[in-house]
């Protein structure tokens, strides 16, 4: 009984990145690997690219200098998955940064509205597996900040991993990011 | 909340065969593009290899000169789709698809061990959408030819059409192809 086992076929980072680099996707096209899968996103809605927006510039304004803030750019994650955050945080300045995508990260944003559930469920995932150390979800809907820390493995989990570490911000309290823990940037800051 | 929309990307044949062109695969890695979706069809044991090749020599001596057996070759079946039956009946001879491969055969089998389930409701159903007329499951778990014909339109099946009429036949009886109706084969002849 060794026959088919009939799965989706799983791409590699490497692979993804050839397809690109001979221009096989049409331009424009709203595409990110995640955990092997070529996964389509939908298009933003206006509240979201507005929110992040704010949410960038705020972000820029508390760390200063010293750091690279990418908008929805890709991320060499791990070996199967260049997701495109909302907002990724590399250490350094843009121009000290090598010609590729960071690897080694020290936050990533998103802004959840319609995507609340997956931006917890499989992105949480998939970052704590990739040792993200710091993830923060800017809730539009319920208007917090989620902060994600500690990544620990989790067989239920869909990447096998998740955050042990929930903490839910509220206007009125601050957040510091784990790298940067002199930066101050206050909840209601980041909830336009 | 609306639901996150999230899904795979679907690949269409022409991106498919130039993934082919390109040299993107593995050499012999078992992929099959099925309605829009790569699908990895995992390698086969003795028995599954085995009775391609009996069916391979049925299928030849029932329908003789003026068709092509293609064991494990693939068919342009349609848009979005480019699967390797295990064996298809085709008319011409072989220099016909020399520049593109066969599109309708007049007759595809799968055989089936762990792929049953799959071949039944997926395949059953993707045959059923893009026109075949006589659809045949060598199956391997109860040592039976399904044989599945009538198509008929059913939104409840995966790719909106199925097979109204199946019959399983038995060792002691015979199966005569649509394609070749003066042709009597003995299912016994199709089981290992």
């Amino acid at each position: 009984m060794a026959t088919s086992e009939i799965r989706p076929r799983r791409w590699t980072r490497a692979e993804y990145e050839r397809l690109i680099e001979v221009g096989f996707f049409q331009p424009g096209e709203p595409i990110e690997l995640i955990g092997g899968q070529l996964m389509v996103s939908e298009p933003q809605g206006r509240r979201h690219a507005w929110a992040l927006a704010i949410v960038d510039h705020r972000l820029r304004a508390a760390l200063g200098s010293g750091w690279t803030v990418r908008t929805q750019m890709p991320v060499d994650l791990d070996e199967e998955s260049e997701p495109e955050p909302d907002l990724a945080v590399v250490p350094g300045n843009p121009e000290a940064q090598p010609v590729r995508h960071p690897a080694r990260l020290a936050l990533i944003v998103e802004v959840a509205e319609s995507s609340l559930a997956g931006d917890r469920r499989d992105k949480g995932s998939l970052y704590a597996r990739a040792g993200l150390a710091d993830y923060w979800i800017v809730n539009l809907v319920d208007r917090c900040v989620e902060v994600y820390r500690a990544p620990v493995s989790d067989p239920a989990a869909p990447y096998g991993w998740r955050y042990a570490s929930v903490t839910m911000l509220r206007p009125g309290e601050t957040v510091s990011p784990l790298a940067a823990p002199g930066a101050r940037i206050p909840i209601a800051d980041l909830l336009p | 909340m609306t639901t996150y929309e999230i899904r795979t990307r679907r690949w269409t044949r022409a991106e498919y065969d130039r993934l082919v062109d390109l040299g993107v695969f593995q050499p012999g890695e078992p992929i099959e593009l099925i309605g829009g979706q790569l699908m990895v069809c995992e390698a086969q044991g003795s028995s599954h290899f085995t009775t391609v090749g009996l069916v391979d020599d049925s299928l030849r001596a029932a329908f003789g000169p003026g068709w092509v057996v293609r064991a494990q070759g693939p068919l342009a079946l349609d848009d979005e789709s480019e699967p390797e039956p295990d064996v298809a009946v085709v008319p011409g001879c072989r220099r016909d698809y020399l520049h593109g491969h066969p599109g309708l055969p007049v007759l595809a089998v799968e055989i089936a061990e762990s792929s049953l389930a799959f071949d039944r409701r997926d395949k059953g159903s993707l045959y059923a959408r893009a026109g075949l007329g006589d659809y045949w499951i060598v199956n391997l778990v109860d040592g039976c030819v399904e044989v599945y014909r009538e198509r008929a339109q059913d939104v409840t099946a995966p790719y909106g059409w199925r097979y109204a009429s199946v019959t399983m036949l038995r060792p002691g009886e015979t199966v005569s192809p649509l394609g070749a109706p003066g042709a009597r084969v003995p299912v016994a002849d199709l089981l290992p």
